[in-house]
């Protein structure tokens, strides 16, 4: 027996409830977003402070695509069979090429719902790696292809516009470019040893956590959200408690000198905490 | 007026806005805060400032409130910069308008013990021999004490 929301290699994804009748709906979008090679490669060994990206951006844009109608004033609320978001690291070009499809069995077409689902995780991938990188560029959002209804099939002629196609290192070795990307692992499910997986925003009350100056190049980490449930009690102290259990490397908020603003405000280990408060740990200052 | 910025200052002008078009300020006193060459280790190529946004600014306004309630000042004008930073580069400005040169004197002296203890602020050094963060003072914890109880 397997859990039919994960596939074969562990992914989340939709599961396919369609495929009963003649009028299946098909669209895939594609859209990319560049980075530095730094960037890249942080995001491809797991090394980037927010956790698992890639995970996080699927998640994202399969929620994304749920949500259409609530987004672009004209769409209708589609029942969609299935959503499938993947991501292609392209080392040559420092980019990630972001795709998803959407299907479902009905009567309006689902093009809206794969750029939107491509759209948020685009968006997605540049919130988790914002803290090393702001000069991350997000474009190419279009539709690839789309099956079935009224208009007939539809495919991009990707040659003619695609830049990458015309770039004479490309021309070059295209078809080597597209092994190394099938090569790439995908990075799902449990996170790398030493960083943390966020939860999905707003799904649960939690504290947003903060870490400054030389405590966030000692722990390797910026920012985290912890779920108010997971604190022993609603306070600092709680706070430091639950992150100790996550990882033992949060021991070093004990020391003494480590500092603590709850809201901006510096604040005690008695501080209480509610859900959405800013809390962070820095050590003494040296300004001046 | 409270500034945290990554762009250079000048003091002339500074000092020239805090004054202009007033007849009633007797005492100006401005400290200059300049990146030096040499600090833990020396050969200190260049500092990086980071800050807390928000709660930086928060607090530096704290304590120009609280100088204002001590003293009788006509005016403060407090310039802090972050990023990166190299030496003999202006990095803090504190200037204090009075109608008396004790007060003005008093009140800046407050607010750099106060800010160099109390403002989120980080520094972290580049040197020949490498980067490392710098350490906090007891001399400015002490410096700061001597503001309290009084």
């Amino acid at each position: 027996m397997s859990l039919t929301h994960l596939n074969s290699r562990g992914e989340a994804h939709m599961v396919d409830v369609g495929d009963k009748t003649e009028t299946r709906r098909e669209a895939t979008a594609g859209g990319r977003i560049h980075m530095r090679s730094e960037t890249l490669a942080l995001l491809a060994e797991g090394g980037l402070p927010k956790g698992d990206v890639l995970a996080t951006a699927r998640i994202a844009g399969i929620q994304a695509a749920k949500k259409t109608h609530e987004l672009i004033p004209l769409c209708h609320a589609l029942a969609l069979s299935k959503v499938e978001i993947g991501f292609e690291l392209d080392e040559a070009n420092a980019c990630v090429e972001v795709k998803a499809t959407c299907r479902l069995t009905g009567r309006t077409g689902v093009e809206m719902e794969a750029l939107t689902a491509v759209s948020v995780a685009c968006l997605t991938l540049y919130d988790m790696c914002k803290a090393v990188d702001k000069d991350m560029r997000i474009d190419s959002v279009r539709l690839l292809s789309k099956t079935g209804g009224k208009s007939g099939d539809y495919r991009r002629n990707e040659t003619a516009d695609d830049p990458r196609a015309t770039a004479p290192s490309s021309l070059a070795a295209p078809s080597r470019d597209a092994a190394t990307n099938r090569d790439m692992p995908m990075i799902t499910g449990e996170s790398p040893d030493g960083h943390i997986s966020i939860a999905p925003r707003n799904e649960q009350p939690c504290i947003q956590v903060k870490f400054l100056a030389e405590l966030r190049e000692r722990l390797g980490i910026s920012d985290i959200d912890i779920p108010l449930e997971s604190l022993p009690s609603p306070t600092v102290a709680g706070l430091k408690q639950a992150l100790q259990s996550h990882d033992t490397r949060f021991s070093l908020l004990g020391e003494r000198r480590v500092l603590c603003a709850v809201n901006q405000v510096m604040s005690a280990d008695d501080m209480s905490l509610t859900d959405g408060d800013e809390v962070a740990f820095f050590p003494p200052v040296t300004g001046g | 007026m409270i500034s945290v910025q990554t762009a250079p200052f000048d003091v002339g002008t500074e000092q020239q806005v805090l004054t202009r078009k007033r007849t009633d300020i007797g005492a100006v006193v401005s400290f200059t805060g300049l990146v030096r060459d040499f600090n833990e280790r020396p050969d200190v190529q260049a500092l990086t400032l980071e800050h807390y946004p928000g709660m930086t600014e928060q607090a530096l306004q704290d304590i120009v409130a609280e100088a204002e309630a001590r003293w009788a000042l006509q005016g403060i004008r407090l310039i802090h910069r972050v990023g990166r930073l190299e030496p003999g580069d202006p990095i803090v400005m504190v200037a204090v308008a009075s109608a008396h040169r004790r007060h003005a004197f008093e009140a800046c002296d407050f607010i750099m013990d106060y800010l160099k203890t109390r403002a989120p602020f980080w520094k972290k050094e580049h040197t020949v021999s490498g980067h490392y963060w710098v350490a906090e003072r007891n001399t400015d914890i002490e410096d700061a004490k001597r503001w309290e109880a009084t």
